[in-house]
Protein backbone atom coordinates (compact mmCIF):
# COMPACT_ATOMS: atom_id res chain seq x y z
CA UNK A 1 0.00 0.00 0.00
CA UNK A 2 1.21 3.51 -0.83
CA UNK A 3 1.13 6.39 1.64
CA UNK A 4 1.41 9.91 0.21
CA UNK A 5 2.66 12.70 2.48
CA UNK A 6 1.66 16.08 1.04
CA UNK A 7 3.42 19.21 2.25
CA UNK A 8 1.20 21.96 3.61
CA UNK A 9 2.29 24.47 0.93
CA UNK A 10 0.60 22.34 -1.74
CA UNK A 11 -2.76 23.74 -0.55
CA UNK A 12 -1.99 26.86 -2.57
CA UNK A 13 -4.15 27.27 -5.64
CA UNK A 14 -1.23 27.42 -8.06
CA UNK A 15 -0.42 23.77 -7.36
CA UNK A 16 -3.98 22.47 -7.89
CA UNK A 17 -3.45 21.61 -11.56
CA UNK A 18 -0.21 19.68 -10.94
CA UNK A 19 -1.68 17.81 -7.99
CA UNK A 20 -4.75 16.83 -10.01
CA UNK A 21 -2.59 15.64 -12.91
CA UNK A 22 -0.35 13.63 -10.58
CA UNK A 23 -3.29 12.00 -8.82
CA UNK A 24 -4.82 11.03 -12.17
CA UNK A 25 -1.54 9.52 -13.36
CA UNK A 26 -1.11 7.60 -10.11
CA UNK A 27 -4.62 6.20 -10.43
CA UNK A 28 -3.86 5.16 -14.04
CA UNK A 29 -0.78 3.28 -12.84
CA UNK A 30 -2.78 1.71 -10.00
CA UNK A 31 -0.47 3.08 -7.33
CA UNK A 32 -2.80 5.62 -5.72
CA UNK A 33 -3.01 5.37 -1.95
CA UNK A 34 -3.76 7.11 1.31
CA UNK A 35 -3.03 10.85 1.43
CA UNK A 36 -1.88 12.63 4.59
CA UNK A 37 -1.18 16.36 4.78
CA UNK A 38 1.87 17.37 6.81
CA UNK A 39 1.44 20.19 9.30
CA UNK A 40 4.35 22.15 10.80
CA UNK A 41 4.31 20.05 13.98
CA UNK A 42 3.54 16.64 12.47
CA UNK A 43 5.76 13.91 13.88
CA UNK A 44 6.47 12.10 10.62
CA UNK A 45 8.28 9.22 12.31
CA UNK A 46 5.21 8.38 14.43
CA UNK A 47 2.85 8.80 11.48
CA UNK A 48 4.91 6.53 9.21
CA UNK A 49 5.38 3.93 11.93
CA UNK A 50 1.63 3.83 12.56
CA UNK A 51 0.79 3.54 8.86
CA UNK A 52 3.44 0.84 8.44
CA UNK A 53 1.65 -1.21 11.09
CA UNK A 54 -1.56 -0.72 9.12
CA UNK A 55 0.08 -2.15 6.01
CA UNK A 56 1.82 0.75 4.23
CA UNK A 57 4.85 -0.49 2.30
CA UNK A 58 5.88 2.66 0.44
CA UNK A 59 5.94 6.24 1.69
CA UNK A 60 5.90 8.89 -1.04
CA UNK A 61 6.92 12.42 -0.08
CA UNK A 62 5.18 15.09 -2.16
CA UNK A 63 6.77 18.54 -1.99
CA UNK A 64 10.17 20.20 -2.31
CA UNK A 65 13.68 19.82 -0.82
CA UNK A 66 12.52 21.08 2.57
CA UNK A 67 9.66 18.57 2.72
CA UNK A 68 11.99 15.76 1.71
CA UNK A 69 14.70 16.68 4.22
CA UNK A 70 12.24 17.28 7.04
CA UNK A 71 10.43 13.97 6.51
CA UNK A 72 13.36 11.66 5.82
CA UNK A 73 15.55 13.04 8.60
CA UNK A 74 12.85 12.05 11.08
CA UNK A 75 11.77 8.82 9.46
CA UNK A 76 15.13 7.36 8.36
CA UNK A 77 14.96 4.86 11.21
CA UNK A 78 11.69 3.36 9.82
CA UNK A 79 12.32 0.24 7.72
CA UNK A 80 10.16 1.33 4.79
CA UNK A 81 10.63 2.21 1.12
CA UNK A 82 10.61 5.94 0.28
CA UNK A 83 9.53 7.65 -2.91
CA UNK A 84 9.55 11.32 -3.90
CA UNK A 85 7.28 13.42 -6.12
CA UNK A 86 8.95 16.82 -6.47
CA UNK A 87 6.64 19.83 -6.79
CA UNK A 88 7.70 23.46 -6.44
CA UNK A 89 10.74 25.53 -7.28
CA UNK A 90 13.37 24.33 -4.79
CA UNK A 91 13.99 20.80 -5.99
CA UNK A 92 17.72 20.18 -6.32
CA UNK A 93 17.63 16.84 -4.46
CA UNK A 94 15.16 15.43 -7.01
CA UNK A 95 17.60 16.07 -9.87
CA UNK A 96 20.35 14.24 -7.94
CA UNK A 97 17.97 11.32 -7.43
CA UNK A 98 17.06 11.39 -11.13
CA UNK A 99 13.41 12.25 -10.50
CA UNK A 100 11.86 14.78 -12.91
CA UNK A 101 9.55 17.46 -11.52
CA UNK A 102 5.78 17.24 -11.91
CA UNK A 103 3.74 14.47 -13.51
CA UNK A 104 6.75 12.65 -15.05
CA UNK A 105 7.87 11.72 -11.53
CA UNK A 106 4.95 9.25 -11.39
CA UNK A 107 6.62 7.19 -14.13
CA UNK A 108 9.80 6.91 -12.02
CA UNK A 109 7.70 5.96 -9.00
CA UNK A 110 5.86 3.22 -10.89
CA UNK A 111 9.12 1.67 -12.13
CA UNK A 112 10.28 1.13 -8.52
CA UNK A 113 14.04 1.26 -9.16
CA UNK A 114 15.26 0.84 -5.58
CA UNK A 115 18.59 2.06 -4.20
CA UNK A 116 19.92 2.19 -0.63
CA UNK A 117 21.23 5.64 0.26
CA UNK A 118 23.79 6.86 2.78
CA UNK A 119 22.59 9.49 5.24
CA UNK A 120 24.30 11.72 7.78
CA UNK A 121 23.74 10.92 11.43
CA UNK A 122 24.18 13.19 14.43
CA UNK A 123 25.00 10.38 16.81
CA UNK A 124 24.87 12.32 20.08
CA UNK A 125 21.45 13.75 19.13
CA UNK A 126 20.01 10.64 17.44
CA UNK A 127 18.99 12.62 14.36
CA UNK A 128 19.52 12.01 10.67
CA UNK A 129 20.06 14.50 7.88
CA UNK A 130 19.64 13.73 4.24
CA UNK A 131 20.58 16.81 2.24
CA UNK A 132 22.85 19.06 4.30
CA UNK A 133 23.88 20.28 7.72
CA UNK A 134 24.86 23.89 8.21
CA UNK A 135 26.65 25.65 11.06
CA UNK A 136 26.68 29.45 10.55
CA UNK A 137 29.90 31.25 11.43
CA UNK A 138 31.04 30.28 14.92
CA UNK A 139 34.27 29.68 16.81
CA UNK A 140 34.47 25.94 16.21
CA UNK A 141 37.12 23.24 15.99
CA UNK A 142 36.58 20.19 13.82
CA UNK A 143 38.21 16.78 14.37
CA UNK A 144 38.02 14.36 11.44
CA UNK A 145 37.97 10.59 11.76
CA UNK A 146 39.95 10.90 15.06
CA UNK A 147 43.03 11.65 12.94
CA UNK A 148 43.39 15.37 12.41
CA UNK A 149 42.00 18.61 13.79
CA UNK A 150 41.06 21.64 11.68
CA UNK A 151 40.86 25.16 13.06
CA UNK A 152 40.92 28.67 11.64
CA UNK A 153 43.68 31.24 12.12
CA UNK A 154 41.11 34.03 12.57
CA UNK A 155 38.66 32.20 14.86
CA UNK A 156 35.26 31.95 13.18
CA UNK A 157 34.30 29.33 10.61
CA UNK A 158 31.18 28.38 8.71
CA UNK A 159 30.58 24.67 8.11
CA UNK A 160 28.40 22.88 5.58
CA UNK A 161 28.18 19.11 5.39
CA UNK A 162 26.77 17.74 2.13
CA UNK A 163 25.28 14.34 1.67
CA UNK A 164 23.32 14.21 -1.57
CA UNK A 165 23.81 17.51 -3.35
CA UNK A 166 26.91 18.51 -5.32
CA UNK A 167 28.78 21.58 -4.13
CA UNK A 168 29.65 24.39 -6.55
CA UNK A 169 32.42 26.73 -5.51
CA UNK A 170 32.78 29.83 -7.66
CA UNK A 171 36.05 31.75 -7.72
CA UNK A 172 36.15 35.19 -9.27
CA UNK A 173 37.96 35.12 -12.60
CA UNK A 174 38.77 31.43 -12.33
CA UNK A 175 37.12 28.16 -13.30
CA UNK A 176 34.47 26.67 -11.04
CA UNK A 177 35.07 23.70 -8.83
CA UNK A 178 32.31 21.15 -8.69
CA UNK A 179 32.71 18.51 -6.07
CA UNK A 180 30.41 15.54 -6.33
CA UNK A 181 29.60 13.84 -3.06
CA UNK A 182 31.26 10.46 -3.12
CA UNK A 183 29.47 7.30 -2.21
CA UNK A 184 30.51 6.14 1.22
CA UNK A 185 31.70 9.57 2.39
CA UNK A 186 30.26 12.86 3.59
CA UNK A 187 31.77 16.13 2.38
CA UNK A 188 32.50 18.99 4.77
CA UNK A 189 33.02 22.54 3.48
CA UNK A 190 34.65 25.00 5.85
CA UNK A 191 34.70 28.73 5.18
CA UNK A 192 36.81 30.67 7.66
CA UNK A 193 35.79 34.27 8.15
CA UNK A 194 38.35 36.75 6.81
CA UNK A 195 36.77 40.05 7.90
CA UNK A 196 33.63 40.97 9.79
CA UNK A 197 31.63 43.69 8.09
CA UNK A 198 28.69 45.77 9.26
CA UNK A 199 26.42 44.48 6.52
CA UNK A 200 28.26 41.48 5.21
CA UNK A 201 31.11 39.25 6.37
CA UNK A 202 33.96 38.40 4.01
CA UNK A 203 34.94 34.76 3.80
CA UNK A 204 38.13 33.03 2.76
CA UNK A 205 38.23 30.28 0.15
CA UNK A 206 36.50 27.16 1.45
CA UNK A 207 38.31 24.04 2.56
CA UNK A 208 36.90 20.64 1.60
CA UNK A 209 37.33 17.44 3.59
CA UNK A 210 35.65 14.11 2.88
CA UNK A 211 35.05 12.15 6.07
CA UNK A 212 33.19 9.34 7.77
CA UNK A 213 33.14 10.74 11.29
CA UNK A 214 33.52 14.31 12.45
CA UNK A 215 33.39 15.93 15.87
CA UNK A 216 32.50 19.61 15.91
CA UNK A 217 33.09 21.41 19.19
CA UNK A 218 33.00 25.04 20.24
CA UNK A 219 33.84 27.04 23.35
CA UNK A 220 30.39 28.62 23.22
CA UNK A 221 27.16 26.97 21.97
CA UNK A 222 26.73 27.24 18.21
CA UNK A 223 23.71 27.00 15.89
CA UNK A 224 23.18 23.78 13.92
CA UNK A 225 20.70 23.59 11.05
CA UNK A 226 20.05 20.10 9.72
CA UNK A 227 17.35 19.64 7.08
CA UNK A 228 15.36 22.60 8.34
CA UNK A 229 15.71 21.86 12.07
CA UNK A 230 17.66 24.43 14.08
CA UNK A 231 19.25 23.68 17.44
CA UNK A 232 22.05 25.05 19.60
CA UNK A 233 24.84 22.66 20.47
CA UNK A 234 28.24 22.71 22.15
CA UNK A 235 29.49 19.48 20.62
CA UNK A 236 28.13 17.32 17.84
CA UNK A 237 29.31 14.04 16.37
CA UNK A 238 28.46 13.59 12.71
CA UNK A 239 28.74 10.15 11.20
CA UNK A 240 27.88 8.48 7.95
CA UNK A 241 25.08 5.94 8.22
CA UNK A 242 25.79 3.75 5.23
CA UNK A 243 22.89 2.42 3.12
CA UNK A 244 20.43 3.57 5.74
CA UNK A 245 17.32 4.35 3.69
CA UNK A 246 15.80 2.59 0.72
CA UNK A 247 14.59 4.94 -1.96
CA UNK A 248 12.96 4.80 -5.39
CA UNK A 249 15.25 6.64 -7.80
CA UNK A 250 15.33 7.47 -11.51
CA UNK A 251 17.60 6.16 -14.21
CA UNK A 252 19.22 9.62 -14.55
CA UNK A 253 20.44 9.74 -10.93
CA UNK A 254 23.83 11.33 -10.35
CA UNK A 255 25.54 8.73 -8.15
CA UNK B 1 23.13 42.98 17.00
CA UNK B 2 23.19 45.30 14.00
CA UNK B 3 25.19 42.71 12.16
CA UNK B 4 22.53 40.08 12.79
CA UNK B 5 19.75 42.49 11.82
CA UNK B 6 21.18 43.26 8.43
CA UNK B 7 22.31 39.78 7.66
CA UNK B 8 20.63 37.85 4.90
CA UNK B 9 18.52 34.83 5.85
CA UNK B 10 20.72 31.96 7.00
CA UNK B 11 20.05 29.86 3.94
CA UNK B 12 21.63 32.50 1.74
CA UNK B 13 24.80 32.68 3.82
CA UNK B 14 25.42 28.98 3.24
CA UNK B 15 27.59 28.13 0.23
CA UNK B 16 25.23 27.76 -2.69
CA UNK B 17 24.30 24.32 -3.84
CA UNK B 18 23.53 24.44 -7.50
CA UNK B 19 22.80 22.04 -10.28
CA UNK B 20 25.59 20.81 -12.48
CA UNK B 21 24.60 22.87 -15.49
CA UNK B 22 27.62 25.17 -15.23
CA UNK B 23 30.49 24.88 -17.65
CA UNK B 24 33.26 23.32 -15.67
CA UNK B 25 36.71 22.15 -16.62
CA UNK B 26 38.12 20.97 -13.33
CA UNK B 27 35.21 18.72 -12.46
CA UNK B 28 36.02 15.86 -10.09
CA UNK B 29 39.66 16.89 -9.89
CA UNK B 30 39.42 18.15 -6.32
CA UNK B 31 38.60 16.05 -3.34
CA UNK B 32 40.37 17.61 -0.37
CA UNK B 33 41.30 21.28 -0.09
CA UNK B 34 43.04 22.91 2.86
CA UNK B 35 42.17 26.61 2.57
CA UNK B 36 44.63 29.48 3.09
CA UNK B 37 43.72 30.40 6.66
CA UNK B 38 43.04 26.88 7.87
CA UNK B 39 45.38 25.02 10.20
CA UNK B 40 45.38 21.22 10.11
CA UNK B 41 47.06 19.29 12.91
CA UNK B 42 47.46 15.52 12.97
CA UNK B 43 47.79 12.68 10.50
CA UNK B 44 46.16 14.02 7.40
CA UNK B 45 45.36 11.34 4.85
CA UNK B 46 43.08 11.15 1.84
CA UNK B 47 42.34 8.68 -0.91
CA UNK B 48 41.94 11.46 -3.48
CA UNK B 49 43.78 14.55 -4.63
CA UNK B 50 44.86 17.07 -1.97
CA UNK B 51 45.38 20.80 -2.46
CA UNK B 52 47.13 22.57 0.41
CA UNK B 53 46.83 26.35 0.57
CA UNK B 54 47.15 26.71 4.35
CA UNK B 55 49.25 25.09 7.06
CA UNK B 56 49.50 21.40 7.86
CA UNK B 57 51.37 20.02 10.89
CA UNK B 58 51.60 16.28 11.27
CA UNK B 59 51.84 13.94 8.33
CA UNK B 60 50.28 14.08 4.87
CA UNK B 61 49.42 10.96 2.91
CA UNK B 62 47.63 10.43 -0.38
CA UNK B 63 47.90 7.89 -3.15
CA UNK B 64 47.04 10.53 -5.76
CA UNK B 65 48.17 14.10 -6.45
CA UNK B 66 49.35 16.47 -3.75
CA UNK B 67 49.48 20.14 -4.75
CA UNK B 68 51.17 22.54 -2.32
CA UNK B 69 50.26 26.06 -3.42
CA UNK B 70 52.42 29.16 -3.03
CA UNK B 71 52.40 30.36 0.57
CA UNK B 72 51.28 26.98 1.92
CA UNK B 73 53.38 25.28 4.58
CA UNK B 74 53.65 21.62 5.50
CA UNK B 75 55.59 20.80 8.67
CA UNK B 76 55.47 17.07 8.22
CA UNK B 77 56.61 14.05 6.29
CA UNK B 78 54.75 13.74 3.02
CA UNK B 79 53.77 10.63 1.06
CA UNK B 80 51.98 10.99 -2.27
CA UNK B 81 51.52 9.44 -5.68
CA UNK B 82 52.50 12.64 -7.52
CA UNK B 83 53.27 16.10 -6.16
CA UNK B 84 53.52 19.67 -7.39
CA UNK B 85 55.17 21.94 -4.82
CA UNK B 86 55.03 25.73 -4.97
CA UNK B 87 55.01 26.21 -1.19
CA UNK B 88 57.20 24.97 1.64
CA UNK B 89 57.65 21.43 2.95
CA UNK B 90 59.69 20.93 6.11
CA UNK B 91 59.98 17.17 6.26
CA UNK B 92 60.77 14.20 4.10
CA UNK B 93 58.88 13.78 0.82
CA UNK B 94 58.30 10.27 -0.51
CA UNK B 95 56.65 10.52 -3.91
CA UNK B 96 55.81 7.33 -5.79
CA UNK B 97 55.98 8.84 -9.27
CA UNK B 98 56.67 12.46 -10.20
CA UNK B 99 57.67 15.39 -8.03
CA UNK B 100 57.55 18.85 -9.57
CA UNK B 101 59.16 21.71 -7.68
CA UNK B 102 58.32 25.11 -9.14
CA UNK B 103 60.41 28.28 -8.64
CA UNK B 104 58.71 29.30 -5.39
CA UNK B 105 58.93 25.78 -3.93
CA UNK B 106 61.09 24.90 -0.92
CA UNK B 107 61.79 21.47 0.49
CA UNK B 108 63.85 21.06 3.65
CA UNK B 109 64.12 17.30 3.94
CA UNK B 110 65.00 14.15 2.06
CA UNK B 111 63.30 13.46 -1.25
CA UNK B 112 62.49 10.05 -2.66
CA UNK B 113 60.83 9.92 -6.09
CA UNK B 114 60.97 8.38 -9.55
CA UNK B 115 60.88 11.56 -11.66
CA UNK B 116 62.07 14.90 -10.28
CA UNK B 117 61.39 18.16 -12.11
CA UNK B 118 62.90 21.30 -10.57
CA UNK B 119 62.51 24.85 -11.82
CA UNK B 120 65.20 27.53 -11.50
CA UNK B 121 64.84 29.33 -8.18
CA UNK B 122 63.47 26.39 -6.21
CA UNK B 123 65.34 25.36 -3.08
CA UNK B 124 66.11 21.88 -1.81
CA UNK B 125 68.01 21.09 1.35
CA UNK B 126 68.30 17.35 1.78
CA UNK B 127 69.21 14.05 0.20
CA UNK B 128 67.59 13.11 -3.10
CA UNK B 129 67.06 9.42 -3.83
CA UNK B 130 65.62 8.28 -7.12
CA UNK B 131 64.62 4.78 -8.09
CA UNK B 132 66.15 3.29 -11.22
CA UNK B 133 69.80 3.52 -10.24
CA UNK B 134 71.47 1.28 -7.68
CA UNK B 135 73.45 3.10 -5.00
CA UNK B 136 76.70 1.22 -5.80
CA UNK B 137 76.31 1.45 -9.59
CA UNK B 138 79.04 3.51 -11.25
CA UNK B 139 81.44 3.50 -8.29
CA UNK B 140 84.94 2.21 -8.98
CA UNK B 141 85.41 -1.23 -7.46
CA UNK B 142 87.69 -1.24 -4.42
CA UNK B 143 90.38 -3.87 -4.32
CA UNK B 144 90.32 -5.59 -0.98
CA UNK B 145 93.52 -6.47 0.77
CA UNK B 146 91.95 -9.52 2.28
CA UNK B 147 93.44 -11.97 -0.30
CA UNK B 148 96.93 -10.62 0.08
CA UNK B 149 96.73 -10.73 3.83
CA UNK B 150 95.67 -14.34 3.68
CA UNK B 151 98.62 -15.25 1.47
CA UNK B 152 100.93 -13.52 3.86
CA UNK B 153 99.56 -15.40 6.82
CA UNK B 154 99.88 -18.74 4.96
CA UNK B 155 103.46 -17.81 4.04
CA UNK B 156 104.06 -17.18 7.71
CA UNK B 157 102.66 -20.58 8.61
CA UNK B 158 104.87 -22.16 5.97
CA UNK B 159 107.89 -20.47 7.37
CA UNK B 160 107.06 -21.76 10.85
CA UNK B 161 106.66 -25.28 9.55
Amino acid sequence: MYLYLYDNFLRQKKFDAVIRAIETRLTDFGIAGKILRLQPFTNTEAVIEEERKRGASTVVIVGDDTTFGHTVSRAASCPILFGFLPIGEENSIASVLGIPAGVEACDVLSRRRKVKLDVGWMSNRNRFFISQLHIPTADITVAYDEKFVVSSKHGGMELVVCNLQPFVWREKGRDDYIVHPQDGKLEAFLRPIARKGLFRDTYEEPSIFPFEEMIVSGRAPFVVEADGNTTKEKKIIIQLAKRRIEMIVGKERKF
Amino acid sequence: MLDAMFQKPISSTAPKMESMKTDVRREDSVETVVGPSVVVEGDFSSEGNIIVKGTVSGSVHTTKLLRVEEGAKIFANVKAGNAVVAGTIRGNAKIAERLELVSSGRIAGDIDCKVFVIEAGALVNGKITMAGMEADEGRPEKKSNFGRMKVKSSEKEDSVM
